[in-house]
């Protein structure tokens, strides 16, 4: 059986008794997937063999760890339709359609990125600090050292000057030299350019792998 | 024919220029001293050609003023054909803008200077695949060597042709540019232009503003952001073409000493320190010998004459201000200038900006008004012309200001001559001590209440590298040309005024009148203030006023060592002098320029007052 198949299956189950609150029978579970009585309980046959499901009277239930392989294949779904209608624009019911392909094919890595890139919390592993309270990371939290991809430009003009010299949004800086009072120095393409702490409070980083 | 050099600043353009011409330009190692063109000319086949050194910009599409003048000459003027000045060690980023001057469509060719510093750092630079994409002629250069700078003009006259790439831009962008060319029929480069808010039709702005914000709310970064993204993304396509990098050159960073807090700070304070006593140890030595030369040799002999009184009067005192322009011009003036342009030129005075960013903030400017402050240590007027590469007027204004209140060399002269000679060396510095309090109040003051933007700084750490004497040279001279030509004829004319004023008894009427006043306000005698006044129309003048008037060289003999004191305090803050005036009416306007003279003159008489009543 093909795994996008299993998720396919386990998704639909977890959907259906999250919405009735009850185990959902056969029937439900082929009307929701759009396929024929017979493939649907034949399949659940083979799921409750390989201990995803198990079968009680008519009804069907989830394992446990049926379970947490569907709530994950959920939250890819959910993760991915909210990237494409939000972020791309894309109508919610395509969005439904493609995130059900997406899904299966998506590794966990890159729906944490994507969930923590679309918040706006991202979490930051390696050296660099975060502030309490600060949701946050500016080029002024990097320490000396660290290599940092800059995410986001804020200030008025978005720094012109800045841009001319490298400094963009994707771009990759390395902090070359952090004072006690806040100004740095970052090498961006082979060169060293001199910030004022309120310039470098403006430009938001990610740590970079 | 008109060929223009453009190029990122530190890429050795204005030594290229240099070099083509042999016309005397500033060199500088940091971003901002070209503000105006340099123009040269030079024969080539026996035709005139005529050579235009653009000021070092990072892009055509920035808001400073330097690439405003950049992007208006490439727009408006004739020109034949345009050579782009990059540094082959920073490759990646110079191929930015050499980019963007490709999307212009003028005829150009491509310069890669310091390749010597390139294979110094172990990089290996192919114009290959730079000559194949662009379609232009690639040249390497070694400015600082001489090498294949003669192939330049030949190769723009010659070999110079639009370049032929097309830089590719996020699917979007395309989409607008496609857009607009049809509505508007406008071309790539103009599109471009119009989405990121430059352009002079209103209703191809308007349109260009509507696709924009389109663009921006579905990419969450700016039109501005992803236009630079593509070309910098390209650029280093490119750059990687270009340049192999065979061994990564070992050793260690200067930088990690210079830039920081400690030992930077220290090191900093160390040369600023090291270059005041220098300038003050070996320019009292140069100056005396000037002044003596100039005594024995010119004022006695024109003297012993026996010419009609008015002429003699006339005469001696051009004769006395040429003696202390030039006794105070050469020695002090230029020592420092030298010394100043030894820093730029190794790249260190963007260490020092770093460094004093904070400090500077804290008294409403950046880091890089360290250059105009240390400059008014030489002379106040090129001091308030280089505060030009401050962005804001708000910085430029309070830079002003504050670079008038620094000690200049004539008033060093008042200090090491009078304070020093005739109270005490502590003393000497204490008055330095009070004039640097006061600039720090005034600028925390300021900084509050001067309105307008603040701007932070950013600013591109110049390479270190060690300084060409002959280039140091020209950029001291340079410097020392606009206090010679600016200040001198200024100084002179003061001079003659007073010579006039002195001999047809306009003096002694004037003392008459303000006796009274300066007696109970700083206790000091009539006299000083002509003497005061005098300071205005030249500084280092105070001085020989004074001694003139009190009729003996030996002050200690008229005035007790409070008056002397005094005396010193006020003419050091007392009212910039007449050439630093002019130079403010220029630089910053009239109303600024009376605040200016009201208020150091205010200063003066009431710190003067406040140590006279303290002390006596």
């Amino acid at each position: 059986m093909l795994p996008s198949m299993v998720e396919d299956y386990l998704e639909a189950i977890l959907e259906i008794a999250e919405n009735s609150g009850r185990p959902p029978t056969v029937e439900e579970i082929a009307a929701a997937l759009k396929t024929g009585k017979e493939t649907a309980s034949s399949t659940i046959a083979a799921l409750a063999r390989e201990g995803y499901l198990e079968q009680v009277g008519d009804a069907v239930r989830l394992t446990e760890k049926g379970a947490a392989l569907a709530s994950k294949v959920a939250r890819k779904h959910t993760v991915l339709q909210c990237f494409l209608t939000e972020m791309l624009g894309i109508d919610t019911n395509s969005a439904s359609r493609e995130a059900c392909t997406l899904e299966h094919g998506i590794s966990d890595d890159t729906i944490e990125r994507l969930s923590s890139y679309m918040s706006g919390t991202a979490t930051m592993p390696g050296r660099m600090r975060r502030r309490r309270g600060q949701e946050t990371v500016t080029l002024l939290d990097c320490n000396e050292g660290d290599i940092a991809r800059v995410a986001l430009m804020r200030g008025p003009g978005g720094h012109r000057r800045l841009l001319d010299l490298g400094v963009f949004p994707g771009e990759i800086v390395e902090i070359r030299r952090k004072l006690p009072n806040n100004s740095v120095v970052v090498r961006v393409k082979g060169c060293d350019i001199a910030i004022s702490p309120e310039i470098a409070r403006s430009i938001f980083v990610e740590s970079c792998p | 024919m008109k060929i223009v050099l453009i190029g990122n600043p530190n890429v050795g353009k204005s030594l290229i220029f240099n070099q083509l011409t042999g016309l005397g330009v500033e060199v500088s190692n940091y971003p901002g001293t070209t503000v105006e063109l340099q123009r040269g000319n030079t024969c080539f086949q026996r035709e005139i050609i005529e050579i235009v050194d653009l000021p070092g910009v990072y892009s055509l599409e920035g808001n400073s003023e330097e690439e405003d003048l950049a992007r208006r000459f490439l727009e408006q003027e004739d020109v034949d054909a345009v050579v782009v000045v990059a540094s082959a060690t920073r490759l990646e980023r110079n191929l930015y803008l050499l980019l963007q001057v490709a999307e212009y469509g003028l005829p150009m060719v491509v310069v890669l200077n310091m390749v010597d510093e390139a294979a110094k750092r172990g990089l290996e630079i192919d114009p290959g695949p730079l000559h194949d994409l662009l379609g232009v002629e690639v040249l390497l250069t070694a400015a600082s060597q001489g090498l294949n700078i003669d192939r330049i003009i030949p190769a723009a006259l010659t070999a110079s042709r639009p370049a032929k790439i097309e830089i590719p831009y996020d699917h979007h962008i395309e989409a607008a540019i496609r857009s607009l060319g049809k509505i508007f029929g406008v071309d790539r480069k103009e599109s471009l232009r119009a989405l990121q808010g430059f352009g002079d039709s209103p209703e191809l702005l308007e349109a260009a503003r509507t696709i924009a914000d389109e663009i921006e709310s579905r990419h969450r970064m700016t039109v501005a952001q992803i236009i630079a993204a593509n070309r910098h993304n390209f650029a280093r396509s490119l750059a990687e073409l270009t340049v192999k990098e065979k061994h990564p050159p070992a050793g260690t960073d200067p930088d990690s000493i210079l830039t920081r807090f400690i030992p930077g700070m220290p090191i900093l304070v160390a040369i600023l320190v090291g270059m005041l006593l220098f300038v003050f140890v070996v320019g009292s030595f140069l100056e005396e010998a000037i002044v003596e030369v100039f005594e024995v040799y010119a004022i006695q002999p024109f003297l012993a004459l026996g010419l009609h009184p008015l002429l003699e009067e006339v005469g001696a005192s051009i004769l006395l201000a040429l003696q202390a322009g030039l006794g105070i011009a050469l020695p002090y003036v230029f020592l420092f200038y030298i010394i100043i342009s030894i820093l730029e030129d190794s790249g260190y005075m963007t260490r020092a900006a770093f460094l004093a960013d904070n400090a500077m903030h804290r008294l409403g400017m950046h880091g890089g008004a360290v250059i105009p402050i240390t400059l008014a240590f030489g002379c106040n007027v090129p001091a308030i012309m280089s505060t030009r590469l401050l962005h804001s007027r708000r910085e430029r204004i309070i830079a002003s200001i504050l670079v008038t209140m620094v000690p200049c060399s004539a008033r060093t002269v008042i200090i090491a001559g009078i304070v020093a000679g005739f109270v005490g060396l502590a003393a000497a510095f204490s008055v330095y001590a009070i004039v640097f309090v006061l600039i720090i109040l005034t600028g925390l003051l300021l900084s509050r209440v001067v309105p307008g933007e603040r701007f932070g700084m950013i600013m591109e750490m110049a390479p270190l590298r060690r300084p060409v004497p002959r280039l140091v040279m020209k950029k001291a001279w340079s410097r020392l040309s606009e206090f010679l030509f600016i200040a001198m004829p200024l100084l002179l004319l003061g001079s003659v005024v007073l010579g006039l004023l002195e001999f047809f008894g306009v003096m002694t009427v004037f003392e008459g009148i303000v006796e009274p006043y300066t007696m109970g306000l700083l206790g000091l005698p009539g006299y000083s203030a002509t003497a005061l006044i005098f300071g205005i129309l030249r500084k280092e003048m105070a001085f020989e006023t004074l001694a003139i008037l009190a009729g003996t060289a030996d002050l200690g003999a008229v005035l007790s060592s409070l008056q002397v004191y005094v005396f010193a305090v006020v003419t050091v803050l007392f009212v910039p002098c007449l050439a630093t005036i002019t130079v403010l009416l220029r630089e910053v306007g009239s109303r600024i320029t009376f605040a200016i003279t009201v208020y150091t003159v205010a200063l003066g008489l009431l710190i003067g007052g406040f140590i006279h009543h303290l002390f006596s």
